[in-house]
């Protein structure tokens, strides 16, 4: 059994893990999308759902 | 199999036997060569995994389809090869769902897709699967949200060998005390048409609570792989019976019964749908056992404009659902980009 402080460490790094996907993971689909695309589209294009 | 020869039986040029066929690791690895080419020999055909047992019937009927209220949905391709698109989808009026809007982007290379969609109160799910070679595939999701409890993460492997298949997965697991629920499924083909497996599910609350429980499945496919037949028989007496045909190119048929025979609780759901596919639109409709009736209609005007009807009349509780959508795809590719033919 793990000892108290790595519980603690474990808790605390899984909490910083799930807020950095929570704000990250659609900024990074859009930031891997936008650089891998061919061809690169403009970023008005990505956000706005007219243009 | 070559590794457990020794090293010097490879410097023995003229020897007569290849040089793992010596020691008792070379008997092993010979039983294991004749069984395998044995196997192989039987032609046994890959079986599909224990989670998509239903597949083809779930695509048939259309409980995963409906929706009420009104919808629409906007796609965006920025991107074929690889594939890169964003999509917009509004939802209001259902009586069941509040209004919605949900953003999703999905990025997807032959080994590599990712998808994320984030709704208005800012709940974000995420997914993610990594192809390390066609048959084994690393499956990771995930849903965040502000409010506590909302969370949940999964993870999961999928192995498919020649005619088995292994898919082991953990919901929600705890590093600090392996607290979480894991489920283990494993498909075989035993003969050309049936394949049988199982499911265990291993479910830890707290670290000193386990349960362990499993269930049996069997899937019978036709020859031809127009009809499939599958039961699932789960733990506390569940079974679900499905069966699935493709009646023509266009039509597909399945019927699917659930029964519940525990000690406290007698039930029992049945369920018929059918499926066509024309040339512009699908058309799915359903009749089930407690008295609903529902239809839907996906309409194609063009490549890039969808029209959606659904409905659903409950006729024992007298209650009825219509539900109206669009789906709209546009793209910022010309179609030389999009990989079709030029235009002469």
């Amino acid at each position: 059994m793990p000892s108290e402080d790595t519980k603690e460490f474990i808790t605390k790094a899984v909490e910083v893990g799930r807020t950095v996907l929570h704000y990250g993971w659609i900024p990074l689909i859009i930031y891997v999308g936008y650089t891998r695309s061919n061809p690169q589209p403009s970023l008005i294009k990505l956000i706005s759902p007219l243009a | 199999m070559t590794s457990s020869s020794s090293p010097d039986a490879s410097l023995v040029g003229d020897e007569p036997h290849p040089p793992d066929s010596k020691g008792f690791l070379g008997s092993i690895s010979r039983v294991y060569d004749r069984l395998s080419t044995w196997r192989t020999g039987l032609g046994l055909p890959q079986p599909g995994n224990v989670e998509n047992l239903q597949k083809e019937v779930k695509t048939t009927h259309l409980s995963n389809y409906m929706f009420d209220g009104a919808r629409a949905d906007l796609t965006k391709s920025l991107s074929m090869n690889p594939l890169f698109q964003v999509t917009h989808s509004f939802a209001l009026g259902s009586q069941t769902l509040p209004a919605s809007y949900n953003f999703a982007a999905i990025f997807a290379n032959p080994k590599l897709f990712l998808q994320g969609g984030v709704d208005h109160d800012g709940n974000v799910n995420a997914r993610l699967n990594h192809g390390w070679t066609p048959t084994n595939v690393t499956k990771a999701q995930g849903q965040f949200s502000s409010q506590a409890g909302h969370n949940m993460i999964q993870l999961e492997h999928d192995y498919q060998g020649r005619d088995y298949s292994l898919n082991l997965k953990a919901v929600n697991p705890w590093p600090a005390d392996l607290t979480g629920i894991y489920i283990g499924g494993y498909l075989q083909s035993v003969t050309k048409n049936l394949a049988l497996g199982f499911e265990t599910l291993y479910q830890r609350p707290s670290p000193e609570m386990s349960e362990t429980s499993t269930s049996y499945v069997a899937k019978y496919t036709g020859n031809d792989k127009n009809w499939i037949a599958t039961a699932h028989l789960q733990p506390a007496g569940m079974l679900q019976a499905s069966y699935w045909q493709k009646l023509s190119e266009k039509v597909d048929v399945a019927a699917d019964l659930q029964v519940i025979l525990a000690p406290t609780r007698r039930d029992a759901l049945a369920t018929l749908g059918a499926k066509y596919d024309l040339r512009l639109s699908t058309f799915r409709a359903q009749v089930d056992s407690t008295g609903k009736v529902s239809a839907l209609l996906e309409q194609r005007f063009t490549p890039a404009f969808a029209f959606l009807v659904s409905g659903e009349i409950d006729h024992f509780k007298n209650a009825a659902k219509v539900g109206v959508g669009v789906m709209i795809e546009s793209s910022s590719l010309t179609p030389e980009e999009m990989g079709m033919p030029p235009q002469p």
